[in-house]
Protein backbone atom coordinates (compact mmCIF):
# COMPACT_ATOMS: atom_id res chain seq x y z
CA UNK A 1 0.00 0.00 0.00
CA UNK A 2 2.78 2.41 1.06
CA UNK A 3 4.90 1.49 -1.94
CA UNK A 4 1.86 1.94 -4.21
CA UNK A 5 1.39 5.42 -2.75
CA UNK A 6 5.06 6.29 -3.36
CA UNK A 7 4.68 5.18 -7.01
CA UNK A 8 1.62 7.42 -7.29
CA UNK A 9 3.56 10.35 -5.77
CA UNK A 10 6.53 9.87 -8.13
CA UNK A 11 4.19 9.51 -11.13
CA UNK A 12 2.34 12.72 -10.20
CA UNK A 13 5.68 14.52 -9.80
CA UNK A 14 6.92 13.22 -13.17
CA UNK A 15 3.67 14.26 -14.84
CA UNK A 16 3.83 17.75 -13.30
CA UNK A 17 7.46 18.17 -14.37
CA UNK A 18 6.48 17.10 -17.92
CA UNK A 19 3.61 19.56 -18.10
CA UNK A 20 5.65 22.38 -16.59
CA UNK A 21 8.32 21.90 -19.24
CA UNK A 22 5.95 23.86 -21.47
CA UNK A 23 4.87 26.64 -19.09
CA UNK A 24 2.77 28.54 -21.61
CA UNK A 25 0.80 25.46 -22.61
CA UNK A 26 0.40 24.46 -18.95
CA UNK A 27 -1.28 27.72 -17.90
CA UNK A 28 -3.29 28.13 -21.12
CA UNK A 29 -4.61 24.55 -20.88
CA UNK A 30 -5.70 24.93 -17.25
CA UNK A 31 -7.36 28.28 -18.03
CA UNK A 32 -9.16 26.99 -21.13
CA UNK A 33 -10.40 23.88 -19.32
CA UNK A 34 -11.69 26.20 -16.58
CA UNK A 35 -13.46 28.48 -19.10
CA UNK A 36 -15.00 25.66 -21.22
CA UNK A 37 -16.44 23.98 -18.14
CA UNK A 38 -18.46 27.13 -17.42
CA UNK A 39 -20.47 26.84 -20.65
CA UNK A 40 -23.16 24.59 -19.09
CA UNK A 41 -23.63 26.78 -15.94
CA UNK A 42 -23.83 29.86 -18.20
CA UNK A 43 -26.56 28.20 -20.29
CA UNK A 44 -28.40 27.40 -17.02
CA UNK A 45 -28.04 31.03 -15.94
CA UNK A 46 -29.38 32.16 -19.31
CA UNK A 47 -32.42 29.86 -18.97
CA UNK A 48 -33.29 31.22 -15.51
CA UNK A 49 -32.60 34.88 -16.36
CA UNK A 50 -35.13 34.57 -19.21
CA UNK A 51 -37.84 33.50 -16.83
CA UNK A 52 -37.69 29.78 -17.63
CA UNK A 53 -36.62 27.07 -15.17
CA UNK A 54 -36.27 23.35 -14.48
CA UNK A 55 -39.57 22.65 -12.69
CA UNK A 56 -39.08 22.24 -8.94
CA UNK A 57 -35.49 23.48 -8.98
CA UNK A 58 -34.12 26.93 -8.25
CA UNK A 59 -31.13 28.34 -10.15
CA UNK A 60 -28.67 27.76 -7.29
CA UNK A 61 -29.91 24.22 -6.71
CA UNK A 62 -29.19 23.39 -10.37
CA UNK A 63 -25.82 25.16 -10.18
CA UNK A 64 -24.99 23.05 -7.12
CA UNK A 65 -25.63 19.85 -9.13
CA UNK A 66 -23.43 21.17 -11.92
CA UNK A 67 -20.71 22.23 -9.44
CA UNK A 68 -20.66 18.76 -7.85
CA UNK A 69 -20.61 17.18 -11.32
CA UNK A 70 -17.63 19.36 -12.33
CA UNK A 71 -15.71 18.63 -9.15
CA UNK A 72 -16.20 14.90 -9.57
CA UNK A 73 -15.20 15.09 -13.23
CA UNK A 74 -12.18 17.25 -12.33
CA UNK A 75 -10.89 14.78 -9.73
CA UNK A 76 -11.58 11.82 -12.02
CA UNK A 77 -9.94 13.35 -15.08
CA UNK A 78 -6.94 14.45 -13.03
CA UNK A 79 -6.28 11.16 -11.24
CA UNK A 80 -7.67 8.29 -13.29
CA UNK A 81 -9.07 9.31 -16.65
CA UNK A 82 -5.47 9.46 -17.99
CA UNK A 83 -5.92 5.68 -18.13
CA UNK A 84 -7.88 6.15 -21.36
CA UNK A 85 -5.08 8.16 -23.01
CA UNK A 86 -2.43 5.69 -21.83
CA UNK A 87 -4.29 2.70 -23.26
CA UNK A 88 -5.33 4.54 -26.43
CA UNK A 89 -1.80 5.67 -27.30
CA UNK A 90 -0.03 2.64 -25.85
CA UNK A 91 -2.05 0.05 -27.75
CA UNK A 92 -1.70 1.96 -31.01
CA UNK A 93 2.08 2.36 -30.73
CA UNK A 94 2.85 -0.86 -28.84
CA UNK A 95 4.26 1.05 -25.85
CA UNK A 96 1.57 -0.43 -23.61
CA UNK A 97 4.11 -3.27 -23.29
CA UNK A 98 6.04 -1.07 -20.87
CA UNK A 99 3.20 -1.26 -18.31
CA UNK A 100 3.32 -5.05 -18.51
CA UNK A 101 7.05 -4.99 -17.79
CA UNK A 102 6.55 -3.41 -14.38
CA UNK A 103 6.12 -5.51 -11.22
CA UNK A 104 2.80 -3.83 -10.44
CA UNK A 105 -0.84 -4.23 -11.42
CA UNK A 106 -1.11 -3.15 -15.06
CA UNK A 107 -4.23 -1.14 -14.28
CA UNK A 108 -2.50 0.67 -11.43
CA UNK A 109 0.51 1.55 -13.59
CA UNK A 110 -1.68 2.84 -16.41
CA UNK A 111 -3.68 4.99 -13.97
CA UNK A 112 -0.75 6.26 -11.89
CA UNK A 113 1.26 7.40 -14.92
CA UNK A 114 -1.82 9.03 -16.46
CA UNK A 115 -2.09 11.89 -13.93
CA UNK A 116 -3.22 15.03 -15.77
CA UNK A 117 -2.68 18.34 -14.00
CA UNK A 118 -4.49 20.19 -16.81
CA UNK A 119 -7.79 18.93 -15.41
CA UNK A 120 -7.20 20.95 -12.26
CA UNK A 121 -9.11 23.71 -14.09
CA UNK A 122 -12.25 21.52 -14.09
CA UNK A 123 -11.99 20.89 -10.37
CA UNK A 124 -11.34 24.54 -9.47
CA UNK A 125 -14.24 25.62 -11.70
CA UNK A 126 -16.52 23.08 -10.03
CA UNK A 127 -15.39 24.12 -6.56
CA UNK A 128 -16.08 27.81 -7.28
CA UNK A 129 -19.53 26.99 -8.65
CA UNK A 130 -20.22 24.73 -5.65
CA UNK A 131 -19.26 27.45 -3.13
CA UNK A 132 -21.21 30.17 -4.96
CA UNK A 133 -24.33 27.96 -5.07
CA UNK A 134 -24.00 26.95 -1.41
CA UNK A 135 -23.77 30.59 -0.27
CA UNK A 136 -27.23 31.11 -1.75
CA UNK A 137 -28.72 27.97 -0.23
CA UNK A 138 -29.60 26.85 3.34
CA UNK A 139 -26.56 25.55 5.25
CA UNK A 140 -26.48 21.72 5.23
CA UNK A 141 -26.26 19.85 8.52
CA UNK A 142 -23.26 17.80 9.66
CA UNK A 143 -25.07 14.55 8.78
CA UNK A 144 -25.81 15.89 5.30
CA UNK A 145 -22.08 16.65 4.82
CA UNK A 146 -21.15 13.09 5.85
CA UNK A 147 -23.74 11.67 3.45
CA UNK A 148 -22.45 14.02 0.75
CA UNK A 149 -18.84 12.79 1.18
CA UNK A 150 -19.96 9.16 0.95
CA UNK A 151 -21.96 9.89 -2.20
CA UNK A 152 -19.01 11.81 -3.68
CA UNK A 153 -16.91 8.66 -3.26
CA UNK A 154 -19.65 6.74 -5.09
CA UNK A 155 -19.67 9.48 -7.73
CA UNK A 156 -15.92 8.95 -8.27
CA UNK A 157 -16.51 5.18 -8.50
CA UNK A 158 -18.96 5.80 -11.35
CA UNK A 159 -16.42 8.07 -13.07
CA UNK A 160 -13.82 5.34 -12.57
CA UNK A 161 -16.17 2.85 -14.25
CA UNK A 162 -16.46 5.16 -17.26
CA UNK A 163 -12.68 5.36 -17.53
CA UNK A 164 -12.46 1.55 -17.33
CA UNK A 165 -15.08 1.07 -20.05
CA UNK A 166 -13.65 3.77 -22.33
CA UNK A 167 -10.09 2.43 -22.01
CA UNK A 168 -11.22 -1.20 -22.23
CA UNK A 169 -12.93 -0.53 -25.51
CA UNK A 170 -9.77 0.86 -27.13
CA UNK A 171 -7.89 -2.41 -26.57
CA UNK A 172 -10.05 -3.72 -29.41
CA UNK A 173 -11.11 -0.55 -31.24
CA UNK A 174 -7.51 0.51 -31.68
CA UNK A 175 -7.07 4.27 -32.05
CA UNK A 176 -10.75 5.10 -31.37
CA UNK A 177 -10.28 8.54 -29.80
CA UNK A 178 -14.05 9.16 -29.96
CA UNK A 179 -14.44 7.34 -26.63
CA UNK A 180 -14.09 10.72 -24.90
CA UNK A 181 -17.03 12.11 -26.86
CA UNK A 182 -19.11 9.01 -26.17
CA UNK A 183 -18.53 9.60 -22.45
CA UNK A 184 -19.38 13.31 -22.74
CA UNK A 185 -22.66 12.50 -24.52
CA UNK A 186 -23.74 9.90 -22.00
CA UNK A 187 -22.63 11.86 -18.95
CA UNK A 188 -24.45 15.03 -20.07
CA UNK A 189 -27.60 13.43 -18.56
CA UNK A 190 -25.95 13.96 -15.18
CA UNK A 191 -25.58 17.73 -15.26
CA UNK A 192 -29.32 18.44 -14.91
CA UNK A 193 -31.85 17.42 -12.24
CA UNK A 194 -32.99 13.83 -12.80
CA UNK A 195 -36.66 14.83 -12.51
CA UNK A 196 -36.64 16.68 -15.85
CA UNK A 197 -36.28 13.35 -17.71
CA UNK A 198 -38.99 10.77 -18.46
CA UNK A 199 -39.51 7.89 -16.01
CA UNK A 200 -37.78 5.40 -18.37
CA UNK A 201 -34.65 7.51 -18.72
CA UNK A 202 -34.64 8.17 -14.97
CA UNK A 203 -34.55 4.42 -14.33
CA UNK A 204 -31.76 3.87 -16.85
CA UNK A 205 -29.57 6.67 -15.43
CA UNK A 206 -30.19 5.52 -11.86
CA UNK A 207 -30.10 1.73 -11.98
CA UNK A 208 -28.33 0.67 -15.19
CA UNK A 209 -25.74 3.35 -15.96
CA UNK A 210 -25.83 5.33 -12.69
CA UNK A 211 -25.00 8.75 -14.12
CA UNK A 212 -27.21 10.51 -11.57
CA UNK A 213 -24.74 9.39 -8.95
CA UNK A 214 -22.08 11.74 -10.37
CA UNK A 215 -23.75 15.05 -9.55
CA UNK A 216 -27.47 14.77 -8.85
CA UNK A 217 -27.55 12.45 -5.82
CA UNK A 218 -24.64 14.06 -3.86
CA UNK A 219 -26.03 17.56 -4.50
CA UNK A 220 -29.59 16.50 -3.61
CA UNK A 221 -28.40 15.17 -0.25
CA UNK A 222 -26.84 18.54 0.55
CA UNK A 223 -30.06 20.27 -0.48
CA UNK A 224 -32.08 18.05 1.82
CA UNK A 225 -34.26 16.93 -1.09
CA UNK A 226 -36.41 13.90 -0.55
CA UNK A 227 -35.22 11.65 -3.40
CA UNK A 228 -35.97 8.02 -4.13
CA UNK A 229 -33.48 5.36 -5.13
CA UNK A 230 -30.28 6.60 -3.41
CA UNK A 231 -29.56 3.18 -1.86
CA UNK A 232 -30.33 1.38 -5.13
CA UNK A 233 -28.15 3.96 -6.90
CA UNK A 234 -25.23 3.16 -4.59
CA UNK A 235 -25.71 -0.59 -5.09
CA UNK A 236 -25.92 -0.21 -8.87
CA UNK A 237 -22.80 2.03 -8.82
CA UNK A 238 -20.81 -0.62 -6.97
CA UNK A 239 -22.09 -3.30 -9.38
CA UNK A 240 -21.22 -0.98 -12.27
CA UNK A 241 -17.59 -0.67 -11.04
CA UNK A 242 -17.22 -4.42 -10.57
CA UNK A 243 -18.62 -5.15 -14.03
CA UNK A 244 -16.38 -2.45 -15.55
CA UNK A 245 -13.33 -3.99 -13.87
CA UNK A 246 -14.21 -7.43 -15.27
CA UNK A 247 -14.73 -5.84 -18.70
CA UNK A 248 -11.34 -4.06 -18.55
CA UNK A 249 -9.43 -7.22 -17.66
CA UNK A 250 -11.30 -9.16 -20.33
CA UNK A 251 -10.29 -6.53 -22.90
CA UNK A 252 -6.70 -6.56 -21.58
CA UNK A 253 -6.56 -10.29 -22.30
CA UNK A 254 -7.19 -9.39 -25.95
CA UNK A 255 -4.10 -7.15 -26.08
CA UNK A 256 -1.81 -8.38 -28.83
CA UNK A 257 1.00 -5.78 -28.67
CA UNK A 258 2.28 -4.06 -31.77
CA UNK A 259 5.49 -3.52 -33.69
CA UNK A 260 8.80 -5.11 -32.85
CA UNK B 1 17.68 -20.57 -15.49
CA UNK B 2 15.58 -20.40 -18.67
CA UNK B 3 13.81 -23.49 -19.91
CA UNK B 4 11.55 -23.15 -22.93
CA UNK B 5 9.69 -26.09 -24.39
CA UNK B 6 7.66 -26.35 -27.54
CA UNK B 7 6.54 -22.72 -27.51
CA UNK B 8 3.88 -21.95 -30.11
CA UNK B 9 2.12 -18.74 -30.92
CA UNK B 10 -0.62 -18.38 -33.49
CA UNK B 11 -2.43 -15.10 -33.87
CA UNK B 12 -5.17 -13.83 -36.11
CA UNK B 13 -4.71 -10.94 -38.44
CA UNK B 14 -6.95 -9.48 -41.09
CA UNK B 15 -6.25 -9.30 -44.79
CA UNK B 16 -7.24 -5.89 -46.13
CA UNK B 17 -5.97 -5.94 -49.70
CA UNK B 18 -4.27 -3.03 -51.37
CA UNK B 19 -6.80 -1.67 -53.83
CA UNK B 20 -9.32 1.05 -52.94
CA UNK B 21 -12.19 -1.37 -53.56
CA UNK B 22 -10.64 -3.97 -51.23
CA UNK B 23 -9.98 -1.31 -48.57
CA UNK B 24 -13.64 -0.20 -48.68
CA UNK B 25 -14.81 -3.83 -48.66
CA UNK B 26 -12.63 -4.63 -45.65
CA UNK B 27 -14.55 -2.04 -43.60
CA UNK B 28 -17.53 -4.40 -43.71
CA UNK B 29 -16.13 -7.90 -44.23
CA UNK B 30 -12.56 -8.85 -43.38
CA UNK B 31 -10.70 -12.03 -44.22
CA UNK B 32 -9.23 -13.52 -41.08
CA UNK B 33 -5.74 -14.94 -41.57
CA UNK B 34 -4.04 -17.12 -38.97
CA UNK B 35 -0.31 -16.50 -38.62
CA UNK B 36 1.91 -19.12 -37.02
CA UNK B 37 4.54 -16.85 -35.48
CA UNK B 38 6.19 -19.64 -33.46
CA UNK B 39 6.01 -23.29 -34.42
CA UNK B 40 7.28 -25.01 -31.29
CA UNK B 41 10.66 -23.71 -30.25
CA UNK B 42 12.63 -25.15 -27.34
CA UNK B 43 15.89 -24.11 -25.72
CA UNK B 44 17.66 -23.73 -22.38
CA UNK B 45 19.82 -20.85 -21.22
CA UNK B 46 22.06 -21.03 -18.18
CA UNK B 47 22.93 -18.38 -15.58
CA UNK B 48 25.40 -15.76 -16.80
CA UNK B 49 25.12 -16.66 -20.48
CA UNK B 50 25.02 -13.98 -23.16
CA UNK B 51 23.06 -15.42 -26.03
CA UNK B 52 22.58 -13.85 -29.44
CA UNK B 53 19.04 -14.39 -30.69
CA UNK B 54 18.95 -13.95 -34.42
CA UNK B 55 16.57 -14.25 -37.30
CA UNK B 56 15.41 -12.30 -40.34
CA UNK B 57 12.52 -9.81 -40.08
CA UNK B 58 9.29 -11.62 -39.23
CA UNK B 59 11.09 -14.74 -38.01
CA UNK B 60 9.41 -14.62 -34.60
CA UNK B 61 12.20 -13.09 -32.50
CA UNK B 62 10.14 -10.27 -31.02
CA UNK B 63 7.18 -12.59 -30.41
CA UNK B 64 9.50 -14.92 -28.49
CA UNK B 65 10.91 -12.04 -26.49
CA UNK B 66 7.42 -10.74 -25.68
CA UNK B 67 6.38 -14.18 -24.45
CA UNK B 68 9.55 -14.54 -22.38
CA UNK B 69 9.00 -11.11 -20.80
CA UNK B 70 5.39 -11.94 -19.89
CA UNK B 71 3.85 -9.46 -22.33
CA UNK B 72 2.17 -12.08 -24.51
CA UNK B 73 0.59 -15.45 -23.79
CA UNK B 74 1.73 -18.31 -26.04
CA UNK B 75 -0.84 -20.49 -27.77
CA UNK B 76 0.82 -23.56 -26.24
CA UNK B 77 4.10 -24.71 -24.76
CA UNK B 78 5.84 -24.15 -21.46
CA UNK B 79 8.42 -21.76 -20.08
CA UNK B 80 10.17 -21.90 -16.76
CA UNK B 81 12.28 -18.83 -16.11
CA UNK B 82 13.68 -18.32 -12.60
CA UNK B 83 10.96 -20.77 -11.50
CA UNK B 84 8.21 -18.57 -12.90
CA UNK B 85 5.92 -18.92 -15.88
CA UNK B 86 6.24 -15.40 -17.34
CA UNK B 87 2.65 -14.96 -18.54
CA UNK B 88 1.10 -16.51 -15.42
CA UNK B 89 3.34 -15.01 -12.72
CA UNK B 90 3.93 -11.74 -14.57
CA UNK B 91 3.87 -9.37 -11.58
CA UNK B 92 6.38 -11.33 -9.49
CA UNK B 93 8.46 -12.39 -12.47
CA UNK B 94 9.09 -9.01 -14.14
CA UNK B 95 10.70 -7.66 -10.97
CA UNK B 96 13.59 -10.02 -11.75
CA UNK B 97 14.08 -9.09 -15.37
CA UNK B 98 14.94 -6.02 -17.37
CA UNK B 99 14.30 -5.16 -20.98
CA UNK B 100 15.64 -2.64 -23.44
CA UNK B 101 13.75 -2.18 -26.66
CA UNK B 102 15.71 -0.11 -29.14
CA UNK B 103 12.53 1.28 -30.61
CA UNK B 104 10.41 1.73 -27.47
CA UNK B 105 11.56 4.17 -24.86
CA UNK B 106 11.02 3.78 -21.13
CA UNK B 107 12.21 7.32 -20.45
CA UNK B 108 9.85 10.27 -20.20
CA UNK B 109 10.29 12.62 -23.14
CA UNK B 110 9.96 16.01 -21.45
CA UNK B 111 11.77 15.41 -18.19
CA UNK B 112 15.38 14.50 -17.39
CA UNK B 113 16.30 10.79 -17.15
CA UNK B 114 17.09 11.20 -13.44
CA UNK B 115 13.37 11.84 -12.72
CA UNK B 116 12.43 8.70 -14.66
CA UNK B 117 15.03 6.77 -12.62
CA UNK B 118 13.34 7.94 -9.41
CA UNK B 119 10.00 6.75 -10.77
CA UNK B 120 11.55 3.32 -11.38
CA UNK B 121 13.01 3.38 -7.88
CA UNK B 122 9.46 3.66 -6.52
CA UNK B 123 8.01 1.11 -8.97
CA UNK B 124 10.65 -1.54 -8.15
CA UNK B 125 10.83 -0.53 -4.45
CA UNK B 126 14.62 -0.18 -4.67
CA UNK B 127 16.10 0.74 -1.26
CA UNK B 128 17.72 4.20 -1.21
CA UNK B 129 21.31 2.97 -0.63
CA UNK B 130 21.05 0.31 -3.34
CA UNK B 131 19.57 2.83 -5.75
CA UNK B 132 22.35 5.36 -5.15
CA UNK B 133 25.08 2.75 -5.48
CA UNK B 134 23.62 1.13 -8.64
CA UNK B 135 23.03 4.50 -10.21
CA UNK B 136 26.51 5.89 -9.56
CA UNK B 137 28.03 2.63 -10.76
CA UNK B 138 26.16 2.66 -14.06
CA UNK B 139 26.57 6.40 -14.57
CA UNK B 140 30.31 5.87 -14.31
CA UNK B 141 30.34 2.83 -16.61
CA UNK B 142 28.33 4.66 -19.28
CA UNK B 143 29.85 8.13 -18.68
CA UNK B 144 26.48 9.88 -18.50
CA UNK B 145 27.01 11.99 -15.36
CA UNK B 146 26.54 15.32 -17.11
CA UNK B 147 23.45 14.43 -19.16
CA UNK B 148 21.15 12.93 -16.55
CA UNK B 149 19.64 16.27 -15.64
CA UNK B 150 18.95 17.40 -19.21
CA UNK B 151 15.43 16.81 -20.57
CA UNK B 152 15.33 13.53 -22.50
CA UNK B 153 14.18 15.28 -25.68
CA UNK B 154 17.48 17.22 -25.73
CA UNK B 155 19.65 14.09 -25.63
CA UNK B 156 21.26 12.42 -28.63
CA UNK B 157 20.11 8.91 -29.57
CA UNK B 158 23.29 7.45 -28.08
CA UNK B 159 22.83 9.32 -24.80
CA UNK B 160 19.20 8.27 -24.64
CA UNK B 161 20.07 4.65 -25.20
CA UNK B 162 22.65 4.71 -22.41
CA UNK B 163 19.96 6.09 -20.09
CA UNK B 164 17.54 3.38 -21.29
CA UNK B 165 20.09 0.82 -20.09
CA UNK B 166 20.31 2.45 -16.66
CA UNK B 167 16.50 2.54 -16.49
CA UNK B 168 16.30 -1.20 -17.29
CA UNK B 169 19.09 -2.28 -14.94
CA UNK B 170 18.66 -0.04 -11.89
CA UNK B 171 16.86 -2.80 -10.00
CA UNK B 172 19.68 -5.25 -10.82
CA UNK B 173 17.67 -7.80 -12.80
CA UNK B 174 18.94 -11.36 -13.13
CA UNK B 175 18.03 -11.54 -16.82
CA UNK B 176 17.98 -8.74 -19.38
CA UNK B 177 16.27 -8.94 -22.75
CA UNK B 178 17.71 -6.65 -25.39
CA UNK B 179 15.85 -5.98 -28.62
CA UNK B 180 18.09 -4.14 -31.10
CA UNK B 181 19.78 -2.02 -28.42
CA UNK B 182 22.33 -0.47 -30.78
CA UNK B 183 19.97 0.40 -33.65
CA UNK B 184 20.85 3.75 -35.22
CA UNK B 185 23.83 4.44 -32.95
CA UNK B 186 27.26 5.68 -34.03
CA UNK B 187 30.33 3.47 -33.55
CA UNK B 188 31.45 5.19 -30.35
CA UNK B 189 28.06 4.87 -28.66
CA UNK B 190 27.78 1.25 -29.84
CA UNK B 191 31.17 0.50 -28.38
CA UNK B 192 30.29 2.06 -25.03
CA UNK B 193 27.06 0.09 -24.84
CA UNK B 194 28.77 -3.16 -25.80
CA UNK B 195 31.40 -2.55 -23.08
CA UNK B 196 28.58 -1.97 -20.59
CA UNK B 197 26.75 -5.17 -21.56
CA UNK B 198 30.00 -7.11 -21.30
CA UNK B 199 30.74 -5.66 -17.86
CA UNK B 200 27.25 -6.40 -16.52
CA UNK B 201 27.49 -9.92 -17.94
CA UNK B 202 30.77 -10.41 -16.07
CA UNK B 203 28.89 -9.43 -12.92
CA UNK B 204 26.51 -12.33 -13.50
CA UNK B 205 23.61 -10.79 -15.45
CA UNK B 206 22.22 -13.10 -18.13
CA UNK B 207 21.54 -11.41 -21.47
CA UNK B 208 19.41 -12.41 -24.42
CA UNK B 209 20.35 -10.16 -27.29
CA UNK B 210 18.27 -9.71 -30.42
CA UNK B 211 20.00 -7.67 -33.08
CA UNK B 212 20.58 -7.26 -36.79
CA UNK B 213 24.04 -5.85 -36.09
CA UNK B 214 26.42 -8.77 -36.49
CA UNK B 215 29.18 -6.86 -34.72
CA UNK B 216 27.04 -6.94 -31.55
CA UNK B 217 27.00 -10.72 -31.83
CA UNK B 218 30.69 -11.10 -32.71
CA UNK B 219 31.70 -8.83 -29.88
CA UNK B 220 29.35 -10.10 -27.17
CA UNK B 221 27.73 -13.49 -27.72
CA UNK B 222 29.33 -16.82 -27.02
CA UNK B 223 26.24 -18.68 -28.09
CA UNK B 224 23.84 -18.03 -30.95
CA UNK B 225 20.24 -19.12 -31.41
CA UNK B 226 18.79 -18.57 -34.87
CA UNK B 227 15.08 -18.80 -35.64
CA UNK B 228 13.41 -18.52 -39.00
CA UNK B 229 9.74 -18.84 -39.97
CA UNK B 230 8.98 -19.49 -36.29
CA UNK B 231 11.32 -22.50 -36.05
CA UNK B 232 14.63 -22.88 -34.28
CA UNK B 233 17.21 -23.54 -36.99
CA UNK B 234 20.50 -23.13 -35.15
CA UNK B 235 21.55 -23.30 -31.51
CA UNK B 236 25.26 -23.51 -30.94
CA UNK B 237 28.40 -21.55 -30.10
CA UNK B 238 29.57 -18.54 -32.09
CA UNK B 239 32.55 -20.66 -33.16
CA UNK B 240 30.20 -23.31 -34.57
CA UNK B 241 28.38 -20.58 -36.44
CA UNK B 242 31.67 -19.41 -37.95
CA UNK B 243 32.49 -23.01 -38.91
CA UNK B 244 29.07 -23.42 -40.48
CA UNK B 245 30.56 -22.31 -43.76
CA UNK B 246 33.14 -25.11 -43.56
CA UNK B 247 36.84 -24.52 -44.15
CA UNK B 248 36.27 -21.66 -46.53
CA UNK B 249 38.45 -18.57 -46.84
CA UNK B 250 38.14 -15.36 -48.77
CA UNK B 251 41.26 -14.57 -50.84
CA UNK B 252 41.87 -11.05 -52.21
CA UNK B 253 44.35 -11.23 -55.02
CA UNK B 254 46.38 -8.78 -57.18
CA UNK B 255 48.52 -10.25 -59.99
CA UNK B 256 50.90 -9.19 -62.75
CA UNK B 257 49.17 -11.35 -65.39
CA UNK B 258 45.39 -11.37 -65.96
CA UNK B 259 43.39 -13.71 -63.76
CA UNK B 260 41.42 -15.89 -66.16
CA UNK B 261 39.73 -19.26 -66.09
CA UNK B 262 40.85 -20.67 -62.79
CA UNK B 263 39.72 -24.25 -63.15
CA UNK B 264 40.59 -25.48 -59.71
CA UNK B 265 38.32 -27.64 -57.59
CA UNK B 266 37.24 -25.64 -54.47
CA UNK B 267 38.10 -22.24 -55.94
CA UNK B 268 35.59 -19.78 -57.33
CA UNK B 269 35.84 -16.11 -58.28
CA UNK B 270 33.26 -14.25 -56.23
CA UNK B 271 34.13 -10.72 -57.32
CA UNK B 272 36.20 -9.77 -60.35
CA UNK B 273 37.41 -6.21 -59.74
CA UNK B 274 39.61 -5.98 -62.87
CA UNK B 275 41.67 -8.33 -65.05
CA UNK B 276 44.37 -8.24 -62.38
CA UNK B 277 42.36 -7.96 -59.16
CA UNK B 278 39.79 -10.39 -57.84
CA UNK B 279 38.17 -11.81 -54.76
CA UNK B 280 37.99 -15.60 -54.59
CA UNK B 281 36.41 -18.13 -52.29
CA UNK B 282 38.69 -21.02 -51.41
CA UNK B 283 37.34 -24.23 -49.89
CA UNK B 284 40.35 -25.67 -48.10
CA UNK B 285 38.78 -29.08 -47.72
CA UNK B 286 39.08 -29.43 -51.52
CA UNK B 287 42.22 -27.43 -52.23
CA UNK B 288 45.07 -26.82 -49.80
CA UNK B 289 46.15 -23.21 -49.31
CA UNK B 290 49.82 -23.78 -50.21
CA UNK B 291 48.84 -25.64 -53.41
CA UNK B 292 46.50 -22.81 -54.34
CA UNK B 293 49.21 -20.16 -53.76
CA UNK B 294 51.77 -22.12 -55.80
CA UNK B 295 49.31 -22.56 -58.64
CA UNK B 296 48.21 -18.93 -58.74
CA UNK B 297 51.77 -17.62 -58.47
CA UNK B 298 52.91 -19.83 -61.33
CA UNK B 299 50.03 -18.89 -63.59
CA UNK B 300 49.48 -15.16 -62.79
CA UNK B 301 52.48 -14.00 -60.63
CA UNK B 302 51.12 -12.75 -57.30
CA UNK B 303 51.68 -9.05 -56.51
CA UNK B 304 49.59 -8.97 -53.36
CA UNK B 305 47.47 -11.50 -51.50
CA UNK B 306 45.24 -11.28 -48.42
CA UNK B 307 43.44 -14.18 -46.77
CA UNK B 308 40.34 -13.53 -44.66
CA UNK B 309 37.74 -15.52 -42.77
CA UNK B 310 34.32 -15.84 -44.43
CA UNK B 311 32.22 -13.08 -42.83
CA UNK B 312 29.80 -14.35 -40.19
CA UNK B 313 26.98 -12.65 -42.13
CA UNK B 314 27.45 -15.27 -44.86
CA UNK B 315 26.98 -18.09 -42.37
CA UNK B 316 23.85 -16.45 -40.96
CA UNK B 317 22.51 -15.73 -44.44
CA UNK B 318 23.13 -19.36 -45.34
CA UNK B 319 21.18 -20.53 -42.27
CA UNK B 320 18.35 -18.05 -42.99
CA UNK B 321 17.97 -19.32 -46.55
CA UNK B 322 18.46 -23.01 -45.80
CA UNK B 323 14.81 -23.59 -44.81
Amino acid sequence: MTSGFSVQVEAVKASLYSRMAYRGDFFISISLTFIFEFITPLVTLLIYSNGSSFPGWTLYQVLLIQGVFMMSKGIAFMFFYGLVGNVLGGVQSGTFDMFLLRPRLVLFMAIATGFDSEELGKFIGGLILFIVALIHLPTPSFIQWIQFILLMITSLLVMFSFSLISSGVVFVWVGCSRVYEIFDSISSFGIYPRTIFSKGIQNIITFIVPIVMIGFFPASILLGKNINGVLFGVISSISFVLLSLCFWYWMLSKYTSAGC
Amino acid sequence: MIHIENLRKTYATYHRGNSFKEAIGSMFVRDKVLVEALKGISFDIGKGELVGFLGPNGAGKSTTLKILTGILHPTSGTANILNYTPWKDRKKYVGNIGAVFGQKSQLLWDIPPIDAFYLNKAIYSIPEKEFESNLSNMVELLSVGDIMKKPTRQLSLGERMKCEFIMALLHMPKIVFLDEPTIGLDVIAKDKIRDFIQEMNKRGVTFILTTHDIQDIERLAKRVIVINHGELVFDNSLEALRNHMGEKKIVRLSTEKPIKNINLKGVSITNSLSDYDAELELDMSLMKLNEFITYINNSCIVKDLAIQEVPIESAIKDIFTSI
